[in-house]
């Protein structure tokens, strides 16, 4: 530096020394921006890294070529490195050391990335998916309480079962949500009775879903004590979160066909095996064997009664078909003359079978019947208090009353003596 | 019956009940044990019915909302 009368005139050099001085020690940082003019010379990579403003930049051919992804002018990229001052020429330019895709594209690498790991430990095998349970005792959802998909599942769940429902409010998108998804599951399972959980989400762009994608989200459902369905986007959304859960349903709505059943269904269908068993019963082989003893005749009997009660039934059910057969066989007989013949010959096919299952039940109740044995010339003896029949001596006692039941009538008898 | 009710799930019980059914419907089944299944059907009739009818609807609501505060931030210089 010279002076020039009362001026300080600096060479250029110092200048550019002066500033190469300042810009010695920058950081390395992360810088988000659009790449343009990209090129390739003598081993170097040139490119500028634009946003609002444009900053020149290049990178080691080699270090490019390995990049995993390799980006291509007008991608949006993170590139990593140290801005470097040019002395000569008084220029900057970012020595790049990493690329990554930014955006849309660096979302998708991310989730690939997740999903490698997640499968290197086995957590998205097929195998692994656990059934859910037919009738759960309650179920837990994990939402948001504001969010669309909170009222979709709870009206979806009770319009099909008034199941019990445990519901955790948690953030569905933003940096807090994987975490707090992750407390939700946990609070869930430590819960009493939570069979099964609904993790929900309404529909959104990648950005919204990306808590979905969250690796500490997705080893927490995998994690999960009770299985876990996953409601999360629309139909064309598929996050990582649906391939750990137990179950993928594609929207809220239909997370409720796969968790609760169809009560009305389920009622039906208990009622059908309950005719079964009393259908079962009735039909079983040796019924009417005399060596059955008293208790299971009498529950015989007694069962026999439901039995008796539902052929009853078949018997009126099968004389109102006729009637009915018949009102459509008119209108048909001009049509199909031999139409009226085969329904007639199957209402009688009908009547024959069930009578002859009736005439069964009927000779059972008949065989069965204690009235049977009196009518013979037997009496039953029966204590006075209950009337209940005598089975024993032991019941009895000199000077004691026992009530005999005879065919036309009953006496009352002072014992006068009992004994084996 | 030998198992208490309680420890019997819904699927077990409606399983077992189905498979009772099946058993008398063969109608090869004598009296006695035709009795035995059916008592036992009973019973897991009623195992079914009573979870069933556990169900109230009800809801609780509880929140597992995000932590505060945020992770790096300030200048890059």
């Amino acid at each position: 530096m010279k002076t020039v009368g009362a001026r300080q005139v600096w060479a250029v050099r110092e200048i550019t020394d002066a500033l190469g001085r300042r810009l010695e020690d920058l950081p390395s940082v992360w810088v988000e921006a659009e790449i343009q003019n990209l090129r390739q010379r003598s081993g170097q990579v040139y490119f500028t890294l634009n946003d609002v403003h444009q900053i020149d930049a290049s990178m080691r051919g080699v270090l490019f070529d390995r990049l995993p992804q390799r980006p291509s002018d007008g991608g949006l990229v993170y590139a990593f490195g140290r801005v470097e001052f040019w002395a000569e020429r008084a220029r900057l330019s970012m020595r790049v050391e990493r690329i990554e895709p930014a955006g849309e594209g660096a979302l998708l690498a991310q989730i690939e990335a997740t999903k490698a790991r997640l499968a290197a430990d086995g957590l998205l095998a097929e195998a692994r998916k656990r059934p859910l349970p037919r009738l759960p005792r309650r179920v837990g959802v994990i939402t948001s309480a504001v969010g669309a998909a909170r009222n979709d599942i709870l009206n979806n769940i009770w319009s099909r079962y008034p199941a019990d429902v445990v519901l955790v409010d948690v953030p569905v998108q933003g940096p807090g949500a994987p975490a707090a998804v992750g407390r939700a599951i946990a609070l869930l399972n430590a819960t009493t009775n939570i069979d099964v959980i609904i993790v929900a989400r309404g529909g959104g762009p990648l950005e919204d879903l990306m808590a979905f994608n969250d690796e500490r989200l997705c080893r927490a459902v995998a994690a999960s004590r009770a299985p876990v369905v996953s409601a999360v986007g629309h139909e064309k959304d598929v996050t990582v979160c649906d391939l750990v859960a137990d179950v993928r349903v594609s929207t809220p709505t239909g997370a409720a066909a796969v968790v609760v059943p169809d009560k009305r269904v389920l009622e039906q269908q208990l009622a059908e095996l309950a005719r079964g068993l009393v259908r079962g019963l009735t039909r079983s082989r040796d019924a009417g064997r005399s060596g059955v003893d008293a208790r299971q005749r009498a529950l015989v009997s007694g069962l026999t009664g439901a039995g008796v009660r539902a052929s009853a039934r078949v018997r009126s059910c099968a004389s109102r078909l006729a009637p009915s057969l018949e009102r459509s066989l008119g209108t048909a007989a001009a049509a199909l003359p031999d139409r009226r013949d085969r329904m007639t010959r199957a209402v009688g096919r009908i009547e024959a079978g069930y009578g002859a299952r009736i005439a069964a039940d009927a000779a059972l109740l008949e065989a069965l019947s204690p009235a049977r044995t009196v009518a013979r010339g037997y009496a039953i003896l029966r204590t006075p208090e209950s009337g209940r029949p005598v089975v024993s001596v032991d019941e009895l006692s000199p000077g004691g009353e026992v009530l005999a039941q005879i065919r036309d009538g009953h006496a009352t008898m002072i014992v006068k003596e009992a004994g084996q | 019956m030998t198992d208490t009710p309680d420890d019997v799930t819904f699927e077990e019980a409606l399983a077992r009940l189905d498979e009772v059914v099946a058993r008398m419907d063969g109608g090869d089944v004598g009296l006695e044990e035709a009795v035995r299944l059916f008592e036992q059907g009973q019973q897991l009739l009623a195992v079914c019915r009573d979870r069933l009818a556990l169900a109230q609807q009800r809801i609780t609501e509880l929140t597992a909302q995000a932590e505060t505060g945020s992770d790096a931030d300030g200048a890059p210089f």
